[in-house]
């Protein structure tokens, strides 16, 4: 095709990547495929056109890894063959790709044709692409007429209506075809392709294709059919929906459907269904039908409409919902199913703006209660997290005398992951529920957990209490917190006196240079001599975030305050003062200590205090 | 960042590190290992680990559990390798920190730590996989003949701090162990039991009180058996231990003055005891520096486990012996030790006692080989409170640490050197350490970041 041996130096990489289109190592043609662009480029549009079309035209006894790449790159190549007026000289290619067995493969052939047909003109679509189209869904091989029923959509509107209706004619076809793989086809591009009708063509041509899918045999093309009834319902006006009487019938048997993929398609759309069809069918037809659903053999299908449950109870009255509908709901909680509890948990608080503060105290609140006692802790997180929607309706009151027992339960629990998952509510429950209530109920809890047998919980513990700062402020921090803190640092054993250090470094930068100075500073200068290196060393390792802070810290506020406030600050004399005289006193002492990782952790902080970098260090000097 | 941390890093991913940064990280380690003697000596607080067996992710667990490295203290009883899909990154792991923080973390052998084992049970596979090559294997084959046999843990305290708040507690009973159950929260405790007045060598049998139940405990007449057969062997063969050295060692020096570590000393190894053992210190006359034998004390020493026997028997396992309670009452009596804790056999509740506590089985690996729905333990002795027996580990490297000759006013007193802890009521037996067992259980299934089926996935470099 091109001459390899171009005295043109410029050309010879695009020599190169030509050659290695026709390469034996699929690498190489893969790699050349990718560049398809910059080889059209150098050829030029017309040489494009007359010379590399044509050739990629014959190269479909390919890897299929390389026709992916190859259809994926032809749907972007309309600019390279010479403008949208050329579009169609891309279609040869890949019309021979969306016959290939592979579906990735045609797949992606039919993506880029659809993408390359909104830029060609309404008389090249019925002079090029709209025989394409047929003569894909009129082939011998499913494969190609499977690739054709994804080409009706993108070309219908750009058409006069003789050939629009040969093309209904022609998906007609596909709907009735012989394999189940083509009906399926014909089903997952029907949604898309009734959008683009108006309603009166949609009742007379669309609605009867609808019911021959919804009547089909396998369960696979059925539970298609749900989303083309959705389209079906939201192209036609309500008014006229109950004027064909074959749209509910479908709808009832889908509902009742004996494969419960199908019913399970029509729980996961229930709110879009919903939505689409008028509210007489809604109250008639879908609440017993979700009733039914509610209680469904099937695990799977119960999981997906209760995550059905706010979006539709929205939708009824209220009389209707807490009559007919409430009751169902209230089975679930007991579910046998974890996975059934648990979607209902996520779902469950959304009830609550719409039954009100009364019937949410009635009726919701014994199921949050029994759920936040549920066996699998996931089912308990999803009503935790949600309980800011409950709070608005019902007021901090009432929630805190019914369901703080449980939180608290909750919060001992035994498995640590529990506890740690409860840890991370703890900020948002406290900044809901306000700093009074918090010091009386749960502020015990959160320092319970400094003293956590588990060190992953001790940790998570100190990281809440900084966030608590930083929701109550430093006042009441160092009332209600930095004494337990400090208090730990005199615990007789060395792991739990090890979350003082950890504590402090955490919290450092939401307290003040008072705090500092006055608590944090002597408990540290008292740790510096414990016994266990561990501790000296954390002492170090404390030290060298405090430099840090001082460094920054003006006389009054915290850092955090200031940052969040954006107010500018600048960093007091008092705090290099403090690290002068006290911190480096102690660091120099830790320097000379008589533990390698304390001189290591003293060094690294002191030199860090003298604004050196930090390089390796002794430690890694194992060997005598 | 060092080389080393950045090692760490990407290890505590759980990805493996290119094969000549193992190479350089097993010269280090050798290097490392060496200095350390056949018995290595550890100071309280430690926290004791059994069995790993590439659990990579449970070894996480552990350490989210335990505490981090270097923050806790840890000393690994062997079986890094094999059995696990991730004995590579499980062991380099455990190497790397070994060499960045060697008075932090003590590793000693296990039965797997051999040429002949790891090409049979899988970390030989997993490096080919990994590698493409045995060179990695070989360098951590290399390691493993450097690997201390054992280690002796010294000031232990005997009374267990409260944890937490200690609001739990608050009784002033002299708590000697504690059992957490899975997660945390106090299962049981076990107050210290008295001892008879004449009887100096029988404890009491627990009465049921036991954390493994009655039956694993020797109770009743056999208990009492054993424990009279270990009076007459300590009292007729050997008499009574004169020496005054540190216990675990046979020393017979005497600084005078200070006062005995109260807990007496705790025995770290592998498997078990050995025929041919009869002193810790003939355990550091071992030359260790070799491929595990097939027989001899160095094999029993990894090999052995106790039995509900008299005596020495034949181990089931075709290596080592089974030894029952008599042996290791006249061990720990010779030898002043108050504990001998062991891995090498899969335990359900992760832990158990034996021969009147004088034996503990600690196994680290939960759910082992991810389907026998085991539990797993871990074993804290806590630090002296009355502040003995803390002295610097050196090792013998003199850059590390100076081996306590300057600072630090521990609060012994007298002149002699730290370091030296003496025993003066040479007649009673030790009382043993307290003990807290942390139970843990294998890590969930979405913090392993990866789904259960397919392993093999990420063995393609």
């Amino acid at each position: 095709m091109a001459d390899a041996t171009a005295p043109n130096d410029e050309l010879y990489p695009i020599a190169v990547l030509i050659d290695e289109l026709k390469h034996d190592d699929v690498l190489l043609r893969l790699n050349a495929i990718h560049r398809l662009s910059t080889i059209a480029l150098a050829l030029g549009a017309e040489r494009t056109r007359d010379e590399l079309i044509p050739f990629l035209d014959e190269s479909v006894e390919d890897e299929d890894e390389v026709l992916v790449a190859l259809s994926e790159e032809l749907g972007t190549f309309i600019d390279y063959v010479g403008g949208p007026q050329w579009g169609h000289v891309l279609l040869s290619p890949l019309e021979n790709l969306a016959a290939i067995e592979e579906p990735v493969v045609r797949d992606k052939a039919v993506e880029s044709l659809n993408k390359i047909c909104v830029d060609l003109s309404s008389q090249q679509v019925e002079e090029y692409f709209i025989p394409l189209t047929i003569r894909l869904s009129k082939a011998d091989w499913f494969t190609s007429k499977v690739s054709g029923c994804g080409l009706f959509t993108a070309p219908y509107s750009k058409v006069s209506p003789p050939i629009q209706e040969q093309l209904r004619q022609q998906f007609g076809q596909l709907v009735h075809d012989d394999t189940p793989m083509v009906r399926r086809q014909a089903a997952t591009n029907m949604a898309k392709f009734v959008k683009e009708m108006p309603a009166a063509i949609v009742v007379e041509e669309m609605i009867p294709m609808f019911q021959h899918l919804a009547q089909d045999d396998q369960d696979s093309v059925r539970l298609l059919t749900v989303e083309i009834l959705i389209s079906i319902a939201e192209v036609v006006p309500k008014e006229q929906q109950a004027s064909h009487g074959v749209l509910l019938t479908s709808l009832r048997s889908l509902i009742e459907d004996k494969s419960w993929r199908v019913r399970y398609m029509i729980a996961d759309r229930f709110e879009k269904i919903a939505k689409a069809v008028d509210e007489e069918v809604v109250s008639r037809d879908l609440v017993p039908a979700f009733v039914k659903l509610l209680k469904d053999n099937e695990a799977e299908v119960r999981t997906a409409i209760a995550g059905q449950i706010p979006g539709f109870c929205a939708l009824v009255d209220r009389t209707t919902l807490l009559n007919e509908i409430m009751g169902s709901i209230e089975d679930l909680v007991s579910d046998t199913s974890q996975h059934v509890r648990a979607a209902l948990g996520t779902q469950i608080s959304g009830l609550a703006p719409i039954l009100g503060k009364q019937e949410t105290i009635d009726h919701l609140l014994p199921m949050f209660l029994q759920m936040l006692k549920d066996e699998f802790p996931e089912v308990r997180l999803h009503i935790i997290s949600k309980l800011e929607l409950v709070n608005q309706v019902i007021g901090i009151d009432l929630l805190s005398q019914s369901l703080l027992p449980a939180i608290v339960q909750l919060a001992e629990d035994k498995q640590w992951r529990v506890r740690l998952a409860i840890i991370e509510y703890m900020p948002l429950l406290a900044s809901q529920l306000g700093v009074k209530f918090f010091d009386e109920k749960l502020s015990q809890l959160c320092m319970g957990w400094l003293g956590d047998t588990v060190f992953s919980i001790r940790e998570a513990a100190t990281h809440n209490l900084k966030k608590l700062t930083e929701v109550f402020g430093v006042e009441w921090a160092s009332e209600a917190i930095i004494p337990k803190v400090m208090a730990m640092g005199g615990h007789p054993n060395y792991l739990y006196r090890m979350t003082t250090c950890f504590a402090i470094s955490t919290l450092a930068s939401v307290v003040t240079m008072d705090v500092i100075a006055k608590s944090i500073l002597p408990m540290l200068e008292k740790l510096t001599s414990d016994e266990i290196p561990n501790i000296r060393f954390n002492v170090a390792k404390t030290y060298a975030v405090l430099i840090g802070v001082l460094r920054r810290l003006p006389e009054q506020g915290t850092i955090y305050a200031l940052e969040q406030a954006k107010t500018p600050f600048t960093a007091s004399p008092r705090g290099q003062q403090l690290i002068d005289e006290r911190i480096m006193f102690s660091l120099d002492k830790l320097q000379k200590d008589d533990d390698v990782d304390v001189r290591y952790f003293a060094t690294t902080a002191a030199a860090a205090a003298a604004g050196l970098a930090v390089s390796g260090g002794e430690p890694m000097n194992t060997s005598p | 960042m060092s080389d080393l941390d950045r090692a760490i890093a990407q290890l505590r991913a759980c990805r493996p590190i290119p094969e000549a940064e193992v190479r350089e990280l097993c010269h280090k380690a050798r290097e490392l290992l060496i200095e350390e003697g056949n018995v290595v000596t550890v100071t309280a607080p430690v926290t004791i680990c059994g069995d790993i067996h590439g659990q990579f992710h449970d070894l996480m667990e552990l350490f989210r559990v335990g505490g981090d490295v270097p923050d806790t203290n840890y000393l690994f009883m062997g079986d890094f390798v094999d059995r696990g899909f991730y004995s590579l990154e499980s062991f380099l792991l455990l190497l790397c920190l070994k060499v960045r923080y060697p008075d932090r973390m003590t590793l000693i052998r296990g039965n797997h730590e051999s040429r002949q084992i790891t090409t049979v049970y899988g970390f030989y596979d997993e490096c080919l996989r990994k590698y493409g090559s045995a060179n990695v294997w070989r360098y951590c084959c290399d390691v493993f003949d450097y690997l201390a046999l054992g280690a002796i843990v010294l000031g232990a305290s005997n009374t267990l701090s409260p944890s937490g708040d200690g609001e739990a507690q608050g009784s002033e009973e002299d708590i000697e162990i504690e059992v957490c159950n899975a997660d945390g929260q106090i299962m049981s405790q076990f107050p210290r039991q008295p001892r008879g007045a004449g009887n100096s060598i029988n404890r009491q049998p627990p009465r049921g009180r036991s954390p493994n139940g009655p039956t694993s405990n020797g109770v009743g007449p056999s208990g009492t058996a054993g424990g009279g057969a270990a009076t007459g062997g300590a009292g007729g063969a050997v008499g009574l231990p004169t020496n005054t050295g540190p216990p675990g060692s046979g020393a017979s020096g005497s600084s005078g003055g200070s006062i005995g570590n109260p807990a007496g000393a705790v025995l770290c190894v592998h498997g078990g005891l050995s025929p041919l053992i009869d002193m810790v210190d003939k355990i550091r006359l071992l030359d260790r520096k070799q491929e595990v034998p097939h027989e001899g004390a160095m094999c029993d020493l990894l090999w052995s486990d106790p039995d509900e026997i008299d005596g020495w028997g034949l181990s089931p396992r075709g290596a080592g012996f089974l030894f029952g309670a008599d042996i290791v009452k006249v061990f720990n009596y010779k030898n002043d030790l108050s504990l001998i804790a062991r891995a090498h056999q899969l335990v359900m509740e992760g832990f158990k006692e034996m021969f009147d506590t004088s034996i503990v089985t600690v196994w680290s690996a939960p759910n082992y080989c991810y389907r026998c729905g085991n539990v797993a333990a871990l074993l804290e002795l806590s630090e002296d409170e009355g502040g003995l027996g803390i002295f610097a580990r050196s090792n013998g490297d003199v850059n590390r640490s100076d081996g306590g000759l300057i600072g630090g006013g521990s609060g012994v007193p007298g002149s002699g050197p730290r370091g030296v802890l003496m025993e003066n009521d040479l007649a009673s037996l030790k009382p043993g350490p307290a003990r807290r067992y942390r139970v843990f259980q294998a890590a969930p299934q979405d913090s392993r970041g990866m789904p259960a089926k397919k392993p093999v996935a990420d063995y393609f470099l």
